[in-house]
């Protein structure tokens, strides 16, 4: 057990540094470098942008930089963020945690929901009701991120008024008391999460109607069947324990696609977390900060895939010892 | 199976000739419902973007009257609406169906090329190549995909479509050459694979005649769904303005056109991503009766 989280470890580690050189390869490989597209304005005189380039290494030796680059990146120092004038790891800092707390809801929601979703399909399988909710899931898993988003702003922000259009607390929060705060945020957090929410546990669902299939034919399914349990206790007890496992796979697998949905969701509800930081970054042609975003969400992936390996491997007993 | 009927043993009957496994799988596929559905609508959706040019009532890019004619919402003229630039929204969908498409399969195209050689290459070779090439491939599949591309395409000022089909395929093979290299990897050591090898087989010619004929049906799934994926990227790209650059027409550019404005230019998110949507379903409806098919072989 011990020597298999070492392993792993190390694993993650080389991923990282790799990582590190693949945003470095980028950064450098590309035409041009963060100051022909910040300075593109015809009054900077060509001095300026060398004095620039100076300023912050440009001007050096490929493999110096490099050495440079991980160093600071090692620090912590992801450069600094021309449109918010401020370190790219403060910037990034701040939006970190509304990231987080919108991931953490989608992700219990969606897994939640998928899973009573798919127990739903299995115990009428073959029925009506199965083969609708495999239609709505496929429709689903089948719509791109942005879009539904923009849809649900449409429906439940503008033509039906229920939530607010955008922002991640109220104008008027900081003169709110405590109980106040917390529901207005939650308020704000109502569609971002749920179009995340219903995005994701269409792919759980799917996931999991398949591994409970899986697992249906298995002798000791048959036996819980002989032993006179009903359809429900078999369900619930036998089955669903057996095809947990590959769900906490599934949850590793899934970050990539949670981020990118976050990305998406936070600009189109304006919810102050790292996409929306990233993706305005974009716009405001604010390279580092950019790049800032792409490596610290490498790196949640990273540790998100870590993590649910070493889960994996508490959770099931064939591992353990 | 057709494929074993083969009788070398005299009998009278015509030797029936082997049937290429893909298209055993389509006319297995054919006979599901769900599937000649999805094949038919691929097929309207596809036709539309060919013929692109004969269908459109207007001219996608022309901005007829920028005053009298921008932001009409959807009436007989103009069925989907019109844009801010005055520009007819159905015309500038159906020609997006053809850019969203063509694009879809020609990264598709360019990501399967190197899906399936470093995929070979890595499960044929085995041992510390293989497990180099593994960790590498490990690295770039947990930098989320979108975010790779915006690195790139961030990092390029300017760059044309065929850039950008270039950078989408080159960002898409490193799920499907995990495959290649896992199927690789079974069937290296099959009976037929020793049997070419003790025939004096080049490895080249065993990889070629002998591997890759046999896993094609996960490439081709894995190929279908690629195609989804990178309509989807794409227009997720466009849509923050660093995909399709106007005056060319996706189905993410038009959204992008309209979302500063979705509460009151609702048509000009909605209908593009409803073809987006149709497209993408058929594609995953028939790589999943493609995979069944598959399996029950």
């Amino acid at each position: 057990m011990l020597r298999y989280i070492a392993q792993r470890l190390a694993q993650a580690a080389v991923i990282v540094a790799i990582v590190a050189v693949i945003t470095f390869a980028l950064i450098h490989l590309a035409p041009g470098d963060p100051f022909t597209g910040v300075m593109d304005n015809p009054n900077v005189s060509e001095t300026v942008r060398q004095t620039l380039r100076a300023q912050y290494g440009f001007d050096r030796p490929l493999p110096e930089q490099f050495v440079k680059y991980v160093n600071s990146l090692a620090h912590g120092e992801l450069g600094w963020s021309f449109s918010h004038e401020r370190p790219v790891r403060e910037v990034l800092a701040t939006a970190l945690p509304n990231t987080l707390l919108l991931m953490v809801v989608a992700l219990v929601g969606s897994f939640a929901l998928g899973i009573v979703i798919a127990l739903v399909q299995v115990a009428r399988r073959g029925s009506a009701t199965d083969h609708a909710l495999s239609g709505v899931s496929l429709l689903f898993i089948s719509m791109p991120d942005f879009w539904l988003a923009l849809l649900t702003l449409l429906a439940f922000a503008y033509w039906v008024p229920l939530f607010p259009v955008g922002g991640t607390v109220d104008v008027m929060h900081e003169y709110m008391g405590f109980g106040r705060r917390v529901m207005d945020r939650l308020w704000h957090l109502v569609l971002p999460a749920l179009t995340l929410t219903a995005l994701a546990s269409a792919a759980v669902a799917r996931y999991q109607r398949a591994a409970l299939l899986d697992v249906l034919p298995a002798d000791y399914i048959r036996t819980a069947r002989l032993k006179g349990l009903t359809e429900r206790q078999i369900l619930r007890r036998h089955a669903l324990r057996n095809a947990l496992l590959p769900i906490i796979t599934m949850i590793g697998l899934s970050f990539p696609a949670l981020l990118t949905g976050t990305f998406f969701v936070e600009k189109i509800f304006a919810w102050q977390g790292m996409g929306y930081a990233v993706v305005n970054a974009i716009g405001a042609r604010d390279y580092q900060l950019v790049m800032g975003g792409v490596i610290i969400g490498s790196v949640m992936v990273t540790l998100g895939s870590l993590l649910a390996d070493l889960l994996y491997a508490l959770a099931d007993p064939r591992l353990r010892g | 199976m057709p494929w074993q009927t083969q009788d070398f043993a005299g009998s009278s009957a015509p030797v029936r000739l082997r049937e290429s496994p893909l298209g055993l799988a389509v006319r297995r596929i054919l006979r599901k419902r769900s599937s000649r559905i999805a094949f038919f609508v691929l097929g309207v959706i596809l036709l539309v973007g060919l013929l692109a040019p004969l269908i459109a009532p207007y001219d996608p890019a022309a901005q007829p009257d920028i005053v009298k004619l921008k932001d009409l919402p959807p009436s007989f003229a103009h069925p989907f609406g019109t844009d801010p630039y005055s520009r007819d929204v159905l015309s500038r969908v159906i020609y997006g169906a053809r850019l969203s498409l063509t694009i879809g399969v020609l990264a598709t195209i360019v990501s399967l090329t190197f899906g399936v050689a470093y995929g070979a290459i890595a499960g044929y070779a085995g041992g510390a190549l293989d497990a180099v090439m593994m960790r590498v491939l490990d690295a770039f599949l947990s930098i989320p995909r979108l975010l790779l591309l915006i690195g790139v395409l961030v990092a390029s000022p300017q760059f044309s479509i065929g850039a950008l089909v270039v950078f989408l395929g080159l960002t898409g093979w490193f799920g499907l050459s995990r495959i290649v290299r896992g199927q690789v990897l079974a069937l290296k050591h099959a009976e037929f694979v020793t049997a070419a090898r003790a025939l004096g087989a080049s490895r080249r010619r065993i990889l070629w005649r002998h591997l890759l004929p046999n896993i094609v049906s996960p490439i081709v799934v894995a190929a279908t769904l690629g195609v989804a994926h990178v309509i989807v990227l794409e227009a997720g790209l466009s849509y923050i303005g660093i995909g399709v650059q106007p005056p060319s027409a996706s189905w993410g550019n038009i959204i992008h056109d309209g979302a500063d404005q979705v509460a009151t230019l609702w048509w000009m998110s909605l209908f593009p991503g409803l073809f987006m949507v149709l497209t993408v379903m058929t594609l995953n409806i028939l790589a999943e009766a493609l995979s069944e098919a598959h399996e029950r072989r």
